[in-house]
């Protein structure tokens, strides 16, 4: 059974989410977008996507906050978070949550590519393992 | 004393009547003998009752009544006994009138003499052999509180208690040796008070050389002893302060240069002040000030072992760039009292201290040889002030670094956003390009969104750019000697320390500047501090930073900044001020490339030229007025 991975991007910035989701759509996959760590969290338990894309810097909620959010609530979806201000603390603290990667804009098409590929395989052996470990 | 021998019609009335008793016992009585004789009584009455002429009218009245008793009783050819009588009679009356004469004259010197002894201040009073009191003046009663009444028959120095400066025989044996004997006695008076006294003594004595009695005159000293008593005392608390206190005095001979100043001032020079200041004469000033004492805390103050060491002229204690002494000179020249500044000394170490100094000129020009400088050192004040501007500067370098910084994160975010768009849309474009069935769709509005993002990050920079321009300097009038001096000040202790003189120069009638006050202090330290760091490695010429401010016939303000270093390269004139171009080892190069756009954003211009050995910054500044924008 084949399915297209369905991938959610969280950006404040209309212009960086519509030309991320245009990078993750012409890569193969489906793309949602959200304006805000908020609008994620509503709608995401429904839609149940296979990746999160989050920018860092956003108001009300940050990436990493949304990130440390969704490990408290048990979810295993692999995350990939993007920032414009990289630092080691923050590299550290999203390594520490979980992060499947921590990579700085601007992204480039096959950086973006090859960890979209590696989150998509680390979400999956969690799925599995979850499954495992719920039997 | 005794009074005069006057007296009033009794002794006339009595005189006249024995007169008449005389004559007319004379003529009746038929006893042969001298009764004229009796008209002696007469004129012993009246040499007591009348004046000298009174008794010479009273003999010559006493002699025509002998004769003409004589006559009556005898007829003028009686010869014989009778005669003899009479002329015995005359001679008597004639003798007793002389010597009547001669004693009224000798009574009259010895009152009037006695009237001396009354009129002078001095206290005067007689003692015996026995040191029994038999004159008392009435000064001594004054003095004393005794009256001569009271006094007389007392022992002198019984009643006085008289306290001796050395032992009473030895004053008595030189009294006995010489007739004279001075010195200062202590006595009571009748109040019980003590009194100090000058004393002199005189010797009387007898036709056989016996002490007859000491006529003793004291003046009073007490008030004198006490003033005099007060001034050893307060010239023992002024050693005692000058010895002790923590400030340095220096005490300083002024009075060749003010003889100087006297012949300029007789000479006709006008502005003696100025003349004063003047460099060449201040030089000359410097070595004629003496240094005539110093207390103990300048001896600590300037490292040195002892007075003699410091002794000398006031050259030896300025450094060469010393900018007070002039000014001080100045002072003194336009009369002023007192002088206050701060300036530094040599010490014996050769360091240099630096002091607060206040100098206070004698208001009597006589005195300019004593002139008392008091100085405290300020080192720790200085150090603190020192380290104060450091951390000053510190702190507005920490804040122009953290203003940059928060300023380049938020550029940066602003211009990355779209940059991050532009990218993965282009990244997007060829990813639908390279499909097996290329997306043209989905290419054109991803390139379409890279341009529109591209512009985005274009509008950000020009409004970035924009923002920077609308942070417009603050607009004050500002007085610019003023402010070159307060610049000044904060570079003291550098100057000093590269033994760097400043001259700053205004010229007449200057306008007043309109700028922000901080920011144009700050390039005038940047520049000085340029100058003073130039010629660090200057030698074997004087090291001179001058600030000259002149108005324009533009309009325009002109400061020239002007060193004596080694001066600029001419192909680096221009480099020095782009950012980032230093000669410094820790040098961030920003000093210049910001001078210059402050000073442009103030509407003035800042550049550089050659000076002779050295190099010089010039800076025009807009005036303030009306208008000026």
């Amino acid at each position: 059974m084949f399915r297209t991975p369905t991938i959610a991007i969280v950006d404040d910035d209309e212009a960086v989410r519509t030309a991320t989701a245009s990078l993750v759509r012409s890569l193969g996959y489906a793309a949602q977008t959200y304006a805000c760590a908020q609008d994620f969290l509503r709608a995401a338990p429904a839609t149940s996507p296979d990746c999160l894309i989050t920018d860092v810097q956003m108001p009300g909620m940050t990436g990493i906050e949304l990130q440390e959010r969704l490990r408290q609530e048990g979810r295993t979806l692999p995350v990939i978070v993007v920032t414009a201000f990289a630092s080691d603390a923050l590299h550290r603290r999203a390594l520490a949550s979980g992060a499947c990667a921590f990579l700085e804009k601007p992204v480039g098409g096959d950086l973006m590519e090859h960890s979209l590929q590696v989150a998509l395989a680390e979400g999956g052996r969690r799925q599995g393992a979850a499954v495992t470990g719920g039997a | 004393m005794r009074p005069e021998i006057t007296t009033g019609a009794g002794p006339r009335v009595a005189a006249l009547a024995i007169a008449l008793a005389v004559f007319l016992f004379d003529v009746l009585s038929p006893i042969e003998g001298a009764v004229a004789v009796l008209y002696v009584v007469v004129v012993l009455i009246a040499a007591r009752a009348f004046s000298r002429r009174g008794v010479v009218l009273t003999a010559v009245g006493c002699l025509a009544l002998t004769a003409t008793a004589y006559l009556i009783s005898h007829g003028p050819n009686e010869t014989g006994a009778p005669l003899l009588r009479c002329l015995v009679s005359l001679a008597a009356t004639g003798i007793a009138t002389a010597l009547a004469l001669r004693h009224k004259a000798d009574a009259a010197i010895l009152a009037e003499q006695a009237r001396l002894l009354d009129l002078t201040h001095d206290a005067v009073f007689v003692r015996d052999a026995r040191e029994v009191i038999t004159f008392w003046n009435p000064a001594a009663e004054a003095l004393y509180g005794w009256s001569a009444a009271e006094a007389v028959g007392c022992v002198a120095h019984d009643l006085l208690r008289t306290r001796f400066p050395a032992e009473k025989g030895a004053i008595l044996a030189e009294l006995h040796r010489t007739g004279r004997w001075e010195g200062t006695l202590v006595q009571h008076v009748s109040t019980g008070g003590t009194i100090t006294l000058e004393s002199r003594w005189a010797l009387q004595r007898d036709a056989a050389g016996a002490p007859l009695a000491v006529l003793e005159t004291n003046t009073d000293v007490t008030e004198r002893e006490r003033t005099h008593a007060r001034l050893v005392a307060s010239e023992r608390r002024y050693r005692s302060i000058f010895d002790n206190t923590q400030v340095s005095i220096l005490q300083q001979d002024w009075s060749a240069v003010q003889a100087e100043l006297d012949r300029l001032r007789a000479d006709g020079v006008a502005d003696l002040a100025a003349r004063a200041a003047d460099p060449a004469f201040a030089a000359r000033a410097r070595r004629r000030v003496a240094l005539v004492d110093v207390n103990a805390a300048t001896l600590r103050m300037l490292r040195a072992t002892d007075r003699e060491s410091l002794i000398g002229p006031l050259a030896d204690l300025l450094p060469e760039t010393d900018q007070s002494f002039p000014k001080a000179l100045a002072a003194l020249a336009s009369g002023a009292r007192t002088f206050e500044g701060e300036a530094q000394m040599r010490a014996r170490d050769g360091t240099l201290v630096p002091v607060l100094f206040g100098i206070r000129f004698p208001a009597d020009p006589a005195e300019l040889d004593a002139v008392l400088v008091h100085a405290l050192d300020i080192t720790d004040r200085k150090a603190a002030e020192a380290a104060q501007l450091t951390l000053q500067a510190d702190l507005a370098h920490a804040a122009r670094v953290a203003t940059m910084g928060e300023l380049t994160a938020t550029m940066a975010h602003e211009i990355n956003q779209p940059l991050a768009a532009v990218v993965t849309n282009g990244e997007a474009a060829l990813r639908w390009l390279k499909r097996p069935v290329p997306d043209l769709g989905e290419v054109t509005d991803a390139l379409g969104r890279a341009v529109a993002n591209g512009k985005r990050a274009a509008e950000i920079v020009a409004r970035i750019r924009g923002f920077l321009k609308k942070a417009p300097p603050r607009r004050e009038s500002l007085d610019l000697p003023e402010m070159i001096a307060e610049a000044a000040q904060l570079l003291d202790r550098e100057l000093a320390r590269q033994a760097v003189s400043l001259v700053t120069e205004a010229g007449p009638d200057l306008p007043r500047v309109r700028g922000d006050r901080v920011q144009l202090q700050q390039v005038v330290v940047n520049l000085m501090v340029n100058g003073i760091q130039a010629m660090a490695a200057t030698s074997g010429r004087a090291r001179v930073l001058t600030l000259r401010s002149t108005w324009q016939d533009d309009g325009q303000v002109r400061v020239d900044v002007t060193d004596t270093g080694d001066g600029i390269a001419p192909e680096a004139r221009e480099r020095i001020f782009q950012p980032f171009y230093t000669t410094k080892a820790d040098g961030m190069g920003m000093g210049l490339a910001i001078c210059r756009s402050t000073v442009e954003a103030h509407g003035g211009r800042l550049w550089i030229s050659e000076a002779g050995p050295g190099a010089a910054f010039h800076m025009l500044l807009p005036v303030d007025g009306e208008d000026v924008p």
